[in-house]
């Protein structure tokens, strides 16, 4: 037995000390209570037969005196902390990391993985020494420390309530890292995983991760593999014909079973489409449907085995996807008359061309985009964006070069440089578009060249005073480009950029990743309404919302002041091969280093005898209650 | 300390004095005295010219006048049984005769400290009964003395008779405060002393005597009184509100013993209160004194109808 609190001479002086205190207030009879009496003499007759078992009276004394000693001895030891030789060894600082990713949440272990990870941990805690030091950390796609390093049992069971389950994939690199860093410069580290060992090679932009000497372990959940998954599922309006759209989906046995399943389409809540796949193990079955119709805003594929059963994992079961928001745009056209620019422009139904003659301009109303033709008269208000085509004079936020004509037979006017991921480019093939004259146009600093000839910059984009422009440099009746498909679709593509409807537009997010959500350009923070009902704010940036997100499902993103809130919606999908993929990893590896398993948590091993000396301190104090309530000790 | 608890301090003997003074007009007050009238009249109904003689002056009774039967008790003269009473009732009863001769009753009231011990409970009743007792006795034009005593005979009033001193009986009564130790067999000394005109001599206490209470009532006895115990009890004094550790002294001698209270220690203490009672009852039976216990919490009418029932007093 070793004494770890006050040193053991100590205890002994202090003990004597007490001990005659205790003993002396003892001889010291208490100054009882002077209480008169009619006739003393009736008392005297039974003290006198009392005073004939003084002897067992004084026995009973003497047993009180010996449970006040008992007490002080049992207090003096319990400041001793003593402990056995076996309870001495150094305490360890231990950081689990519990895995809550996507894969978690699958079934075959009751009720869920995660919850038998969460059981599994809680043993632990319960078995942790006198000296350990453990910190639980949620696991996913970022890493949520859930308490303090620390040996309290209740905050650390409290923590444990703390875990919840996400859609997306576990960042493992991410979380080992966090480990690492907290138990730097501690005794006796250990990482403990609690994972199904889906977890991918733990390397990021920083390299492979070091445990630099910690010891890693592993308890591993989980037995089943059957699963299928919905591993893609995207749709997009057809460009030219946004009342129609194409979906594709992705379909994934995880299993090493073939699977029957039964993949049903919603369009706006409503059962659009069933087929019944046969999925042989292992398979990857992509789906189009392409040219559909009827839906306006939301889709939604669901996955089910034809007996109405479910897999082990149905969390991926699931995918969403929100179609493009389609509005009117206000086009005005300033023009003395362009075929081509009025065919292309009847195209979209969604848009509203006014034509004006530069004579007419400014015409009266307010506009979303404003197309000069061969003109560039003063701006007037309210006209919004800018679209040049072929602009000259000084009314123009840009530099309008000298006429450049194709002269040169070797080398043929045209775009050689194209920003192809420029958005008002994009689905467009403008490589060998034949140009006649054009003029060369020169923006400012932060204005992006999108395309270029050997001559120079013949394509522009820019903002100005808030509205965006571009310029073209060249009259499209000089060139072929008229005749190209790519002319309607650089005319589309530049008004849908100028009023935001991007063609770039996702329509769902992928879970476990920083979404960049499209918002207006003016806003600087959001409200984003998660698919659970809660809400919460999140940044906005060049006009895009930031933010990790890590549920499934359909989003609403608001801005602007409260009551003129503009309000967005956009889905988000699991999505992730490796996550549905549930089949158990027994053994974790990190890097060279094999996870060893969980070892001294057994429960009962924290035995702290300084807290049982306490508990007999309050026994004996009760037993000296109720022995003097009852009169026995007096 | 607040003022007002000061002032409340300063004013408690005053105040207690003014209750004490209020309770002793209200001892004697208008509903006693016509209980005082008719116990008074059933006391005439019983007799009409004295007290009964052969019994309470030890004198054989020249009365031939029947009045009575009453229950026989141990000590009896065999020769007033009535035989054909027995014979018809199968029980003993005694004849009882009037008595014409007028009788000397002594009242000698206890007033030391232990008969106003707690609420002076005893001491109140012991001078209603006194009280009421007398009244009995002027009723029936005998002389009424009456005297108190602690361990000298500490207040006396001359004999008196006629129904109309009783008012006298009660201003002695009121100035008769519970002061001093007990001492029945040196006051009644004295008592003995003072009065050679031998009667009735009714003891009221609560025969609280360190130095034992047979000394007096033998005294008493030794002098040819004619000896009535009343028993003054309180139930309280058997079982005292005591609890833990204390140190209780006698409210007279100031005799300290230390004990620790307990239930079982509080049962005891009742055993050893109710065998004292038995004792005493027990001492007068033997030498063949009228003894009777009252009872603070019972009324003093009824009390004094029971001792008219039991008889030694009146019949």
């Amino acid at each position: 037995m070793n004494f770890t609190g006050v040193p053991l001479a100590t205890l002994l002086q202090v003990g004597g000390v007490a001990a005659g205190v205790i003993v002396l207030f003892y001889i010291l009879k208490l100054r009882r209570r002077p209480v008169p009496v009619p006739f003393a003499r009736i008392w005297e007759r039974i003290l006198r037969d009392k005073e004939a078992t003084s002897l067992f009276s004084q026995l009973k004394r003497i047993l009180s005196l010996l449970l006040q000693l008992a007490i002080l001895a049992l207090m003096l030891l319990a400041l001793g902390d003593p402990r056995t030789a076996q309870n001495l060894v150094e305490g360890r600082n231990v950081v689990v990391l519990i895995d809550a990713s996507a894969s978690m949440r699958a079934s075959d272990v009751e009720p869920t993985r995660l919850d038998a990870a969460v059981e599994d941990v809680r043993e632990m805690v319960r078995g942790l020494g006198s000296d350990d030091r453990l910190l639980i950390a949620q696991m996913d796609a970022a890493v949520t420390p859930l308490s303090t390093l620390t040996g309290e049992v209740s905050e650390l069971e409290k923590a444990l309530k703390d875990v919840r389950p996400v859609d997306a994939r576990t960042d493992f690199a991410r979380g080992l890292r966090f480990a690492a860093d907290t138990l730097r410069g501690l005794p006796k580290p250990e990482i403990v995983v609690v994972s199904d060992g889906s977890l991918g090679e733990p390397v990021d932009a920083a390299g492979k991760v070091d445990l630099e000497g910690i010891t890693l372990s592993y308890i591993h959940v989980g037995e089943g593999s059957h699963n299928a998954a919905i591993t893609g599922f995207s749709v997009r309006r057809y460009p030219l014909d946004k009342s129609r759209y194409e979906v594709m989906l992705e379909v994934t046995n995880t299993s090493e079973q073939p699977m029957d399943v039964e993949l049903s389409l919603y369009g706006d809540g409503d059962l659009t489409d069933v087929s019944r796949l046969q999925l042989k193990a292992k398979e990857v079955l992509p789906r189009f449907y392409p040219n559909l119709s009827g839906a306006s805003r939301t889709l939604e594929a669901r996955l089910a085995l034809p007996d109405g059963a479910r897999d082990d994992l149905p969390a991926d079961d699931h995918a969403y996807a929100l179609l493009p928001e389609r509005r009117r745009s206000r086009v005005q056209v300033v023009t003395d008359g362009n075929m081509y620019l009025e065919a292309a422009l009847l195209l979209d139904e969604y848009l509203d061309v006014t034509m004006v003659t530069p004579a007419e301009y400014p015409s009266d109303g307010e506009f979303d985009v404003t197309i000069f033709d061969n003109v560039a008269p003063v701006l007037a208000g309210k006209g919004g964006h800018t679209l040049y085509l072929n602009p000259t004079g000084e009314n123009v936020p840009f530099k309008v070069g000298e006429l450049v004509k194709n002269g040169d037979s070797d080398y043929a006017l045209g775009f050689d440089e194209i920003e192809h991921k420029h958005p008002i480019v994009r689905y467009t093939a403008l490589g060998d578009i034949n140009i006649a004259e054009a003029h060369v146009l020169e923006g400012e600093k932060e204005d992006k060249v999108v395309a270029k000839s050997h001559k120079g910059p013949l394509l522009i984009a820019g903002r100005r005073s808030g509205n965006k422009f571009v310029a073209l440099g060249f009259d499209v009746r000089h060139s072929d480009f008229a005749l190209r498909i790519a002319w309607p679709l650089f005319l589309l593509n530049t008004i849908n950029d100028f009023v935001e409807e991007d063609t770039s537009y996702i329509s769902s997010f992928r879970t476990g990743e920083v979404w960049r959500i499209p918002a207006p350009s003016s806003a600087h923070i959001a409200k984003l309404e998660r698919p659970d009902g809660t809400e919460r704010v999140v940044p906005v940036k060049d006009g895009r919302a930031i933010f990790l997100g890590q549920q499934a499902g359909f989003y609403k993103l608001r801005t602007g002041a409260e009551g003129a809130e503009e309000e967005s919606m956009f889905a988000a999908n699991l999505s992730d091969p490796l996550e549905s993929a549930i089949a158990p990893v027994p053994e974790l590896k990190v890097g060279d280093q094999t996870a060893g398993e969980v070892g001294g948590f057994a429960v009962g091993v924290r035995r702290e005898i300084w807290l049982w000396l306490l508990l007999g301190v309050v026994a004996i104090s009760a037993i000296e209650w109720l022995t003097y309530h009852r009169r026995i000790t007096v | 300390m607040g003022l007002l608890d000061t002032f409340r301090k300063a004013a408690a003997p005053f105040s207690r004095r003014f209750s004490y003074a209020k309770s002793e007009e209200e001892l004697f007050d208008d509903e006693f005295q016509r209980k005082l009238e008719y116990l008074a009249m059933v006391s005439r109904r019983v007799f009409s010219g004295a007290m009964r003689a052969e019994r309470r002056t030890k004198k054989t009774g020249s009365g031939v006048e029947f009045a009575d039967h009453r229950n026989y008790t141990a000590g009896d003269d065999f020769r007033y049984l009535d035989w054909h009473a027995y014979q018809r009732f199968d029980r003993l009863l005694v004849r009882l005769f009037e008595e014409e001769e007028d009788l000397s009753i002594y009242l000698i009231i206890d007033s030391s400290t232990s008969m106003g011990f707690g609420d002076g409970a005893k001491l109140k009743q012991a001078k209603r009964l006194c009280a009421a007792l007398a009244y009995v006795g002027l009723a029936n034009l005998d002389r009424v003395t009456i005297v108190s005593a602690t361990d000298e005979v500490s207040g006396r009033m001359p004999s008196t008779r006629g129904k109309a001193r009783i008012f006298r009986i009660f201003k002695f009564l009121r100035t008769v405060e519970p002061d001093g130790q007990t001492d029945l067999g040196d006051a009644l000394k004295t008592f003995v002393a003072q009065h050679k005109r031998r009667g009735l001599a009714v003891v009221l206490s609560d025969l609280y005597d360190a130095k034992g209470f047979e000394k007096g009532i033998n005294v008493l006895r030794y002098a040819k009184f004619d000896p009535f115990v009343i028993h003054i009890v309180d139930e309280q004094d058997a079982t005292p509100e005591l609890r833990g550790d204390v140190r209780v002294y006698d409210c007279e001698s100031g005799e300290e013993r230390e004990v620790t209270v307990t239930a079982k220690v509080l049962e005891r203490y009742k055993r050893a209160y109710e065998k004292y009672l038995a004792e005493v009852q027990r001492f007068c039976t033997k030498k063949q004194v009228s003894y009777f216990r009252a009872d603070v919490n019972v009324p003093f009418d009824e009390l004094i109808l029971r001792v008219f029932r039991r008889g030694g007093f009146l019949r």
